[in-house]
C-alpha cells in the first residue's frame, strides 16, 4: 500500500545507502545518537502517517515529560532550574525554599511551577514526578529520605551528604526502593564528552597508567552576600568546617570521580593538607587545598584547589606510559609517547600545540567525520549541550522509563511479584541512558568526604573498603 | 406471614439451580485459565533500513489463555472439542505494552524507541492487541504434550487498527503447570498505518523498510486465582 506523500520528489533528499552510511560512519551515528530526527509538518492527525513531502518521516523523537519539582532555590538551584527550562520535557512544576526572597527569583525562572515554603508539601502534590534536591549538602538527608518514602524520583546534587553515614542512609533507600529511579547530580558521567572520553580511556590506550594530577583554580570569595547576620550564616554554609564538605568535597567530588571511574578504582588511602591563605575573613573551610590519593597498585592522584588563583583553571591529567590525556573545558587532547604503538587514526586527527607537545583532539563524534583536516583550534565543534543539560536529560528520560517499565510489568504480571518486579527493572537498568545512580553517587562522596577529612586534619587516612559498602 | 412452597414453585426452582450449574460449566466453573508469567516471555520485531538491519525486543507480553479442563489431562489434546472446530475456540486474549519494546542498538537507542512509539501512536494506543478467534491442531500431538502446533487466525491491533492475522502457533508445556506459545508472523507496517520511519540525516534520510518479523514466545501458567 503506498501512502500519500511518498512517491520521490525530484528535490528531495537522497536515501542514505549502506555504503555511504559506513563512509560518513560518524556522522550517521552522532545524528542517530543525538540529532533531530525532525521534518517539516505535524502529525495532529494522529491516524495519519507522520511523512514529509520529501519521503523523510516527521518523527521528533521526543520522550515524553516528567514533572519536575525544585528544592532549594539558591545559585545552583536557580541553575538546574534554567537547565531544565530548556528541555522540552522537563517541566518543573514546583519550587521550595525556605527563603521568600529564593522563591521569588526562582519564579521569574519557573513562573507556572507551584510554591512551597515546606519541602513535605511539595513532596505531597501528587503533579510532582520527580524532585531535584540543591539545597546544601547538609540538609540532603532527611528531604531525598522523605522523597524516596514519597515515591519521587530523586535526582541528588553531589555530594549526596555532607557526612558518610548520611550518604550511607541515602544510598541504601534508593537502592532498596526499586520504584524510584534515583541519580547522583555528577553530571560528567552523562556528559556525552567525558563518556566519550571514558570509554576511549577504557580501552587502555594509557598503556599503564602512572598517575593522576587535576587542578581547580578560581580567584573568588566562595562567600554570598545576604541582608542578615542569620541570613549570612545560612547562605555561607560552605565556609562552616563543621557541616561543609570544603573544596575538595564540593568541587573536587566531580574531578576525583573522574579517575574512580576511568580506572575502575577506588582509592585506599588519602593525605591532605589545607590552609588559609587568601580569605582571612574568619571562615573556617580552607581555601587552599592538596590531596594526595593512593590507589591499588601504586597510582596516585594529586588533586590541588585554590580560592586564592585564576592561573590554569580547571584541568584534568591522566599520565600512563604510553600516552596522557588531558581534560579541560570539557575538551580532550592525547598526548602520545614516542614509543607508543601507533593506533592508525592519529594521521587524520586535529591536533593543537600545547608548548613542546602536540595534543591530538579527543572528541566525541568528530575526528572521523572530517578527515584530512589540518587543525585549528577554533573549528573543533562544541557541544551546544552542557553537561547539566544532559545530566536531567538523562534524569527525565530514565525516570519516565522506569514509570513505564513499573506500569507495563504490573499491567501484565502479578504486582505483588516484587522479585520478578526487580529482575525486570535490573534488566531494563541495563538499557538506561548514561546517568550515576545511588553507587557512583556515594562511591565519588566516600572518596571526596575522606579527603575533606585529610585536608581538615593536615593528616593520612587509610580508606577501608567496607567503608564503600553499604551493609 | 410465611409463604408456602407449591409443587410447581418447587419444580421451578430446580429449573434454576440446574439452569445456573450447566451455565457455570460453560462458562466459568469447568474452564481452566491460564495466565501470563514473567520471566521467558520475550517479543522481537526485526526490520531492515537503507544501512543496516534493526531489531526491537521486549520482555513483557501479557494476557490470559482458557481453555476446557481436558486442555490439562489430555496430553495429546485429542479429546479437547475447542481445538478441533467443535466447540467454540479457547478465549485468548493478549497484549504487550508499546514502552516496553525497546531498540536494540548501542548508540541513539532513546531516540529510536521514541520514534518507534511515536510511529505506533502509543499515546493513543498504549498496548499491541491480540484476540483469537481460531484455532486449530494441526499435527498429531506426541504422548508428552509437546511440542504441539495450532493454525490460529485472531485480531491484531497495532497503533489502533486491526488487522485479521493468520499464524502458525507452537505450545510448549513446561513445568508448573506453565505452557510457553511461540510464533512468528511478516507484517507490513503500512497495514497498521504506519509510516515507516525514514530520519533525515545531514546527508540524506535513512528509510526504514516496511515489512517487519515478529516473533514471540509467551508464557503463561495455571491460574490459582478463585
Amino acid at each position: 500500500m503506498k501512502l500519500p506523500n511518498q512517491t520521490a520528489h525530484d528535490s528531495c533528499p537522497p536515501e542514505v545507502t549502506r555504503r555511504e552510511f559506513i563512509k560518513d560512519g560518524s556522522v550517521a551515528i552522532l545524528a542517530l545518537a543525538g540529532a533531530p530526527l525532525t521534518g517539516t509538518g505535524n502529525t495532529a492527525d494522529t491516524n495519519a502517517p507522520a511523512s514529509g513531502t520529501d519521503g523523510a518521516t516527521d518523527y521528533k523523537g521526543q520522550s515524553p515529560p516528567v514533572n519536575l519539582g525544585l528544592i532549594g532555590c539558591g545559585p545552583w538551584g536557580r541553575e538546574l532550574l534554567k537547565t531544565a527550562s530548556m528541555l522540552p520535557n522537563a517541566p518543573v512544576v514546583a519550587v521550595c525554599d525556605t527563603y521568600p526572597a529564593a522563591l521569588k527569583r526562582a519564579a521569574t525562572l519557573a513562573p507556572e511551577a507551584k510554591q512551597y515554603e515546606n519541602y513535605r508539601d511539595l513532596l505531597a502534590d501528587s503533579k510532582v514526578e520527580g524532585v531535584v534536591v540543591a539545597t546544601p549538602s547538609h540538609m540532603h538527608r532527611d528531604i531525598v529520605l522523605d522523597a524516596i518514602k514519597a515515591r519521587k524520583h530523586v535526582y541528588c546534587e553531589a555530594p549526596l551528604a555532607a557526612n558518610i553515614e548520611d550518604a550511607r542512609a541515602i544510598a541504601k533507600a534508593a537502592k532498596e526502593t526499586v520504584k524510584v529511579n534515583f541519580q547522583a547530580g555528577l553530571q560528567n558521567r552523562a556528559d556525552r564528552q567525558v563518556l566519550n572520553l571514558a570509554s576511549f580511556m577504557r580501552t587502555g590506550v594509557l598503556g599503564r597508567p602512572i598517575k593522576s594530577r587535576q587542578q581547580y583554580h578560581k580567584k573568588q570569595s566562595w562567600r554570598a552576600a545576604a541582608p542578615t547576620p542569620e541570613r549570612q550564616k545560612e547562605v555561607n554554609w560552605r565556609l562552616d568546617q563543621a557541616i561543609s564538605p570544603g573544596l575538595v568535597g564540593e568541587i573536587g567530588i566531580h574531578q576525583i570521580d573522574l579517575v574512580n571511574w576511568f580506572f575502575m578504582l577506588r582509592p585506599t588511602a588519602v593525605t591532605g593538607f589545607g590552609s588559609l591563605r587568601q580569605w582571612r575573613d574568619g571562615r573556617t573551610v580552607p581555601d587552599n587545598v592538596v590531596a594526595i590519593f593512593e590507589y591499588p597498585g601504586g597510582l596516585f592522584l594529586t588533586y590541588e584547589a585554590t580560592l586564592g588563583s585564576s592561573f590554569d583553571g580547571e584541568l584534568n591529567l591522566f599520565f600512563g606510559s604510553d600516552c596522557a590525556v588531558m581534560l579541560r573545558d570539557r575538551r580532550a587532547w592525547m598526548f602520545q609517547e614516542i614509543d607508543a604503538p601507533q593506533l592508525g587514526w592519529e594521521i587524520n586527527a586535529i591536533k593543537e600545540q600545547f608548548y613542546k607537545s602536540t595534543g591530538i583532539v579527543l572528541a566525541a563524534g568528530y575526528s572521523k567525520a572530517m578527515p584530512n583536516q589540518t587543525a585549528k583550534p577554533a573549528e573543533v565543534p562544541q557541544d551546544p549541550k552542557s553537561p547539566l543539560q544532559y545530566a536531567l536529560e538523562a534524569f527525565v528520560i530514565n525516570s519516565y522509563n522506569h514509570q513505564a517499565a513499573i506500569r507495563d510489568f504490573t499491567s501484565a504480571y502479578d504486582p505483588s511479584d516484587t522479585n520478578a518486579l526487580k529482575q525486570y527493572l535490573d534488566e531494563i537498568a541495563k538499557m538506561r541512558v548514561p546517568a550515576p545512580g545511588w553507587a557512583e553517587g556515594y562511591e565519588a562522596t566516600v572518596a571526596a568526604l575522606k579527603a575533606n577529612q585529610a585536608v581538615a586534619g593536615n593528616q593520612r587516612i587509610t580508606i577501608e573498603p567496607a567503608v564503600f559498602e553499604l551493609g | 406471614m410465611r409463604t408456602r412452597t407449591t409443587p410447581t414453585t418447587k419444580l421451578k426452582l430446580w429449573l434454576a439451580f440446574a439452569l445456573t450449574v450447566w451455565v457455570c460449566d460453560l462458562f466459568g466453573a469447568e474452564t481452566l485459565r491460564y495466565v501470563a508469567k514473567p520471566g521467558g516471555a520475550k517479543v522481537t520485531i526485526e526490520g531492515t533500513s537503507t544501512v543496516h538491519d534493526w531489531i526491537t525486543e521486549g520482555k513483557i507480553i501479557g494476557g490470559s489463555f482458557e481453555v476446557e479442563p481436558s486442555f490439562r489431562t489430555d496430553l495429546t489434546l485429542k479429546s479437547v472439542q475447542s481445538l478441533h472446530g467443535k466447540a467454540p475456540p479457547p478465549n485468548v486474549e493478549v497484549f504487550i505494552p508499546v514502552t516496553s519494546l525497546k531498540s536494540t542498538v548501542l548508540a541513539g537507542r532513546e531516540k529510536m524507541d521514541e520514534v518507534m512509539r511515536e510511529a505506533m501512536r502509543a499515546t493513543e494506543n498504549p498496548r499491541i492487541t491480540y484476540k483469537l478467534t481460531s484455532m486449530t491442531l494441526k499435527d498429531p500431538v506426541p504422548e508428552s504434550g509437546s511440542p504441539a502446533k495450532f493454525n490460529t487466525k485472531g485480531q491484531l491491533q497495532v497503533a489502533g487498527v486491526t488487522n485479521t492475522i493468520e499464524m502458525e502457533v507452537t505450545m510448549e508445556r513446561l513445568e508448573g503447570d506453565r505452557l510457553k506459545f511461540s510464533g512468528k508472523k511478516a507484517l507490513k507496517m503500512t497495514d497498521f498505518k504506519i509510516a515507516p520511519p525514514a530520519p533525515r540525516l545531514a546527508m540524506g534520510f535513512i528509510k526504514t523498510g516496511d515489512e517487519v518479523t515478529i516473533r514471540f514466545e509467551w508464557i503463561v501458567g495455571l491460574s490459582t486465582a478463585p
